[in-house]
């Protein structure tokens, strides 16, 4: 059946097989040699797992009404079949959603043949079993059946046989299989069902719709339909039941096909159900959305802010510990699993990362920096892509791992390939509905089940309503809604996300309101210079749409030590304030003024004191004394910015005599700075999976075919031509190779490897990129990456244009 | 965008804009959910608090109404996550109901059996119920009540309770309204209280509190309680309920340190009713000396912890609680909220003011400099003398001589903590000292005296914080005070914010020592009196000595 399959693959066209490398990317990693490879590829468990994993409902049912119907099937029996299971509601433009379905499995290689035989692709039957919750078909059920209790079943079944007894029985095959004939036959079974017990029945269509199988005590129990003292001796008796363990019971597939009145599946629908939920004012959903974005990109601010002053530490297992978590959260005044969101969300993308100190602190990076000059909706929207694509689930933050350790936020452990897909899969669910519609929690996972059921769990529905908490924080959704800059993001990237949030963010404002109480409130977001100006010389008080600030003496003096007089700041008040700078606050003012400076305090390496002050005329006088930076504090007292010992010497120098003294009274002061981690911490996960580029899939499928022929022509042209590799210009064997790569035709080119020896290959040539050749190496079987520089020559094949 | 004159800050506080033209009607819209925290000139400080939202919840308010407001008036978009927290904070309350059960009595109902389950697995709360009659019912010790409400509160889901009131001994009582009426919001604040049958009533000083008492007792029709801070204001109240109301001297029995009468109407003070003999409080029997209708509560913030204990056993009866403020030094709002009952009604300050029913106030502070052997005194005294050194420096005499000449003619109050610089003060100013010695008649003589205009200045202690019989002073002079409490500014602010009948501004002068504690301290003045919406500004010693 492979080569039935391998054949069919490779009379596919070079579009098919593009789609199908595109669709299936994992089949082409690594790139295998030939078609053959492909198929045998495509039919492992594993990759035919991954395939159905990314199938909806719809197209599983397809496969498993194709592998329940017995291959070959005819499209129109196939049509016939799934008809039948749909659901009343959603029969319109069936015959079409299943004509492209066919198709779609076609292209994913997972179905073959024409529509008059469609066959499943090897592997794929193993890997559906079993079939929408039926039971193992009659002949495996009752295998381990004793002959003699075969006989006796096959006894008590044959007067339900059509027409004469034994018409169904051809009396040939073993008792199992004879069994098994009987039973494929839909008015014996019908037949065999009327004759039992309502009862009976009953347990019957209990396991019609799956698990097909149910727990009775001496399920290998020896009776005949006439001594039947039971139900369930009725339907063991006449083979409706097999047991298939000592205490097991199972319905075979013939039987529940006919309870199921033909129909594979019920209630099936071609397109995913309208998701249920609440219509909200689109415009006040992408309000309260916008206000959300505002304040989580203000949290993730502060939080970076305070980082690079005070960081917390990085656990030896990597995470941030639940204490400083903690006052994290209190710090932002939310709950700690939001914080734990802001962390992360921070690390995703890269405006955190650990550095520091040997044991490690998490600082801000020279990213933030960047980020933190940007405008408000940029650096949204840049917090937002990056938790779009964060393979990290913040949400397990608090929880244990297998070993019952504790999952901290920020800790490696929190990766999950799995949350990113299934917040992209939420986010289309989202984007699906119209503006303003908030799709009920419930409603988003049974889309989530309809559309990739194979991958359904208790973590996947975690993930999900992960998602959907944090979308509403991060304000990617306001009141459920997906917003405007939310769906933008989703479709378009984070560019055109901030566009759209933009307008609906405040606009900066350039004017406080003072108050008699010494605060100052901003009623909107400052403009950047009077923003710095009032963190510099007043306090925070709160925060949220307008920004309280209190001007204490503390904050005053603050200001006063950048540099600004009185004047200023009373200038800079009366200019910003949109009412009269109330009394009181000019007095706190004047009055910290009044007293700022009187003591001073400064730096000196060293001093030279003595008691008569001409001579320390003399040493200021001294033009050699320039270089150590002298200066006069009081008549006895110089103070230098030069070392004791340099300034002892150098005064020696002079012709003094000098003695040095302890250092007491030398103060030295240093300002604490802001940190910032070594640049190259960037937190990336692997590369996530996607779909190749059109251009990467061409050239995989090219290389591909290549190899096909390579193998099928092994005999012919296995090695190289005989003689000296072929030597050119570069400028020619660029221009050849391209010409090979446009053709898909066979060079030859000369080759240095990595030892420098000097060896020649037959190979075609699939791209060339980055100055490396990608190309089916014929000389070795394989694909290889050839460095441009180390190619000597090319030169083309006889009678390769022939092809 | 929204033009809105309500902004939401993250930490749950809102602004207000006061210049706004919709903001009397966002003020209207907010009110009920939110404490006033802060009114100073141009922008309003609410806090949504969870017993705010309790409140509003009590008074009918559900959570669409509040987050409705909020959306409406906001000037930008609300956090979600803040209204989601109004939400579930406000449906905390009432999901468990104190019930009076026809055939069980006193039981505790739920309509959410988890949060049953919850509160029934804690320590605090199993030892106050009793038997569980099904899945969503438990029998509660009637002694319960006020504990198990208390605790429920401290668990965060606040009981609300149904279970009614016992009628007690019917009085007559009537409103007598010859020569003055029953003022709007006085009436509204009775109503309110009478329709939620046990709460507290938020008015300023000066706002007629006594007369809200009144309004209520004429409701109640009941034997009353009121309990009172002091002596003092015992007689007060008498004055008014005489002045008020049908009742005559006999009916109205007074219960201090001096007297103890038991009559239909009982006024007494929380020191009688704390005071210990043997190690237990004797004079709590009180509570049970007549099956009262109605327990009045007079400045509730300073109820002290004997009667709250007592309190939470007399939660049949309807209890009122009047104050100026519901901010309590000790932080036992929680207690308030459960024992006396939720709050029925609120006006702030200024609003009033605007109304005119209470005077303008213009806040000056005078700052005096120590003298360089002062300040080396200072610097060396140790930092428990450091404040009453500074406070009662004798520059502050001569500072408070030149404003009590600046406002002759004019009735003037000095007030202080040190007895020895009150004395001092008296003695320079040629003014009778009132202090905690001073005889109650002596007090009451020179009250009525200074009321009369015959003393122009008085010097008082302490004791004037917790009086509300202090006439109509137009000046106040603050020279020295217990360490900035917002609770005792508001009372000094409320002897000089009594209607005038001139209807003119009062003045407001505290005299602080520059660069000591005593300016600290100050710091905190001005900042409640500015956030109290009040004019304030400093001027220097030597400006108010110069000008004399």
């Amino acid at each position: 059946m492979t080569g039935e399959f391998a054949a069919w693959l490779r009379g596919r066209t070079d579009e098919e097989l593009r789609a199908l490398v595109t669709a299936r990317p994992e089949l082409v990693t690594p790139v295998p040699a030939h078609l053959e490879a492909l198929a045998a590829r495509a039919a492992t468990p594993s990759a035919v797992a991954r395939a159905l994993d990314r199938l909806d409902r719809f197209a599983l049912a397809v496969l498993e009404t194709l592998l329940v119907a017995g291959e070959p099937v005819d499209h129109a029996r196939l049509a016939e079949t799934v008809g039948r299971a749909l659901d009343p509601d959603a029969e319109a433009g069936f015959p079409a959603a299943l004509r492209r379905t066919v198709d779609r499995l076609r292209t994913l290689a997972l179905v073959y043949g024409p529509d008059d035989a469609l066959r499943l692709a090897p592997g794929v039957d193993k890997a559906l079993e079993p079939p929408a919750g039926l039971g193992p078909p009659a002949a495996e059920a009752f295998r381990h059946h004793p002959p003699e209790r075969l006989a006796a079943i096959l006894d008590d079944l044959r007067p339900c046989a059509a027409g004469a007894a034994g018409t169904g029985d051809t009396g040939r095959g073993t008792a199992a299989e004879r069994l098994a004939a009987l039973l494929a036959d839909p008015a014996t079974v019908e037949r065999a069902v009327a004759a039992v017990s309502p009862r009976a029945r009953a347990a019957l269509e209990a396991l019609t719709w799956g698990p097909p199988t149910g727990q009775v005590p001496n399920a290998r129990r020896e009776v005949r339909a006439a001594t039947a003292r039971s139900p369930m001796d009725e339907l063991l008796a006449r083979g409706l039941l097999a047991a298939t363990g000592a205490d097991t019971v199972t319905l075979p597939r013939e039987v529940a096909l006919v309870l199921r009145g033909g129909r594979v599946h019920r209630g099936l629908r071609h397109r995913p159900a309208e998701p249920a939920g609440r219509r909200r004012d689109p415009a006040l959903a992408d309000r309260t959305a916008a206000g959300q974005a505002f304040a989580f990109t203000r949290l993730v601010e502060e939080l970076c802010e305070h980082w690079g002053v005070d960081p917390p530490g990085v656990l030896r297992s990597g995470g941030l510990a639940v204490r400083d978590l903690r006052r994290a959260a209190a710090l932002l005044d939310v709950p700690e699993p939001d914080a734990a969101l802001v962390a992360e969300v921070a690390y995703a993308a890269g405006l955190i990362a650990s550095g520091g100190s040997v044991e490690g602190e998490w600082l801000p990076t020279p990213a933030y920096d960047a980020w933190l000059r940007r405008p408000l909706e940029d650096r949204w929207a840049a917090l937002a892509a990056a938790w779009l694509a964060t393979e990290r689930a913040p949400g397990l933050a608090g929880d244990r791992d297998e070993r019952d350790r504790l999952l901290n936020a920020l800790h490696p452990g929190l990766r999950r390939p799995a949350a990113a897909e299934v917040r992209a899969a939420v986010l289309r669910v989202l984007a699906a509905a119209e503006p303003g519609f908030a799709p009920d929690r419930d409603a988003v996972v049974a889309r989530l089940d309809w559309e990739r059921p194979r991958r359904r769990g208790p973590y996947r529905d975690r993930f999900a309503d992960f998602t959907l908490h944090e979308a509403e924080r991060l304000g990617v959704t306001g009141l459920g809604a997906l917003a405007g800059h939310g769906r933008a993001l989703v479709a378009d990237g984070p560019e055109r996300a901030a566009a759209a949030l933009a307008p609906l963010l405040p606009e900066p404002v350039d004017h406080v309101l003072l108050q008699g109480d010494l605060t100052a409130v901003a009623p909107g977001p400052l403009t950047a210079e009077l923003g710095r100006w009032l963190a510099l010389a007043a306090e925070v008080e709160s925060k949220g749409g307008a920004t309280v600030y209190r001007f204490t003496e503390a904050s005053i003096r603050r200001a006063l030590d950048a540099g600004h007089t009185a004047d200023e700041l009373v200038a800079m008040l009366e200019r910003h304030s949109a009412t009269p700078v109330p009394q009181p606050l000019r007095y706190l003012v004047a009055d910290v003024a009044r007293r700022h400076g009187r003591i001073r305090v400064g730096t000196a390496s060293a001093y030279v004191r003595c008691d008569d002050p001409a001579v320390l005329d003399e040493v200021m006088a001294d033009r050699r004394a320039a270089p150590l930076r002298l200066r006069r504090l009081a008549p006895t007292v110089i103070i230098s910015r030069t070392a004791r010992a340099a300034l002892v010497d150098s005064l020696r120098a002079m012709g003094y005599a000098p003695v040095a003294e302890s250092a007491e009274g030398a103060v030295l002061v240093a300002r604490a700075d802001a940190r910032r981690a070594d640049p190259g911490a960037e937190p990336r996960g692997a590369p996530p999976e996607v779909a190749p580029e059109p251009h990467v899939a061409d050239a995989v499928v090219r290389a591909m075919r290549a190899g096909d022929r390579a193998r099928a022509a092994a005999a012919r042209h296995g090695e190289a031509p005989e003689g000296e590799p072929p030597r050119s210009p570069v400028a020619t064997t660029l221009a050849v190779l391209q010409e090979a790569i446009r053709r898909g035709s066979r060079v030859w080119i000369g080759y240095l490897d990595s030892q420098g020896r000097a060896t020649s290959r037959i190979v075609e040539p699939a791209r060339l990129e980055g100055g490396q050749l990608t190309a089916y190496d014929r000389t070795r079987a394989a694909v290889h990456r050839f460095a441009v520089h180390r190619i000597t020559g090319v030169s083309t094949m006889a009678g390769e244009n022939d092809e | 965008m929204n033009d809105g004159p309500l902004i939401v800050q993250s930490d749950k506080t809102l602004l207000l804009e006061v210049g706004h033209p919709m903001a009397d009607e966002c003020r209207r819209a907010i009110a009920p959910f939110a404490e006033l925290e802060r009114a100073p000139e141009h922008v309003h400080t609410y806090r949504v608090t969870p017993l705010a939202l309790w409140n509003a919840r009590a008074a009918g308010h559900d959570a669409e109404q509040v987050v409705d407001a909020l959306l409406r008036y906001s000037r930008y978009p609300v956090p979600h996550a803040l209204l989601v927290d109004v939400a579930e904070t406000m449906s905390r309350y009432g999901r468990l109901r104190l019930e009076k059960h026809p055939s069980y009595g006193l039981v505790l109902t739920t309509t959410d059996r988890a949060v049953l389950e919850e509160v029934l697995r804690a320590k605090s709360v199993k030892p106050l119920l009793g038997r569980r009659f099904d899945e969503d019912t438990v029998a509660v010790h009637p002694s319960e009540r006020g504990t198990l409400k208390q605790a429920l509160l401290k668990l965060g889901w606040p009981a609300e309770d149904l279970a009614g009131y016992v009628d007690g001994e019917h009085h007559p009582i009537e409103l007598v309204e010859d020569g003055w009426r029953l003022r709007d919001y006085q009436r509204e604040a009775a109503d309110a209280f009478w329709a939620g049958g046990s709460g507290v009533v938020v008015l300023p000083c000066g706002a007629g509190k006594t007369i809200v008492g009144a309004a209520a007792m004429a409701r109640a029709q009941a034997t009353t309680l009121i309990l009172v801070t002091n002596t003092v204001s015992a007689h007060q109240w008498k004055q008014e309920l005489l002045r008020r109301t049908s009742l005559t001297a006999d009916e109205i029995g007074e219960y201090t340190g001096t007297r103890k009468e038991i009559r239909p109407v009982t006024i007494a003070t929380y020191q009688v009713m704390t005071t210990k003999r043997q190690g237990v409080y004797r004079h709590l029997e009180l509570f049970d000396a007549r099956d009262w209708g109605l327990i009045i509560y007079d400045e509730v913030h300073l109820l002290p912890a004997p009667i709250f204990r007592r309190t939470a056993d007399l939660q049949a009866r309807r209890r009122l609680g009047l104050t100026a403020t519901l901010v309590r030094e000790d932080g036992r709002e929680g207690d308030v909220f459960s024992l006396i009952g939720p709050k029925r009604y609120d006006a702030p300050w200024k609003e009033m003011e605007n109304q005119g029913w209470i005077a303008p106030a213009d806040c000056v502070e005078v700052r005096v400099t120590l003298s360089d052997e002062e300040r080396l005194a200072y610097a060396m005294a140790e930092p428990d003398d450091q404040y009453r050194l500074c406070a009662t420096t004798p520059a502050k005499t001569r500072v408070a001589e030149a404003l009590v000449r600046r406002h002759a003619g004019e009735r003037v109050l000095v007030i202080g903590q040190y007895i020895d610089q009150l004395d001092e003060l008296g003695r320079h100013l040629g003014a009778p000292v009132v202090k905690g010695e001073t005889t109650v008649r002596e007090r009451e003589r020179l009250f009525q005296e200074f009321r009369a205009g015959k003393i122009p200045v008085l010097v008082v202690s302490k004791v004037a914080n917790f009086s509300i019989d202090l006439p109509e002073a137009t000046v106040a002079i603050q020279v020295s005070g217990t360490f900035g409490s917002r609770q005792e500014e508001a009372q000094r602010l409320g002897r000089v914010l009594r209607p005038k009948p001139d209807g003119g501004g009062a003045r407001f002068y505290a005299v602080v020592s520059r660069d000591t504690k005593d300016q600290e301290y100050a710091a905190h003045r001005q900042r409640f009196l500015a956030e109290q919406g009040y004019a304030y500004r400093i001027v220097d010693a030597d400006d108010v000595l110069a000008g004399d």
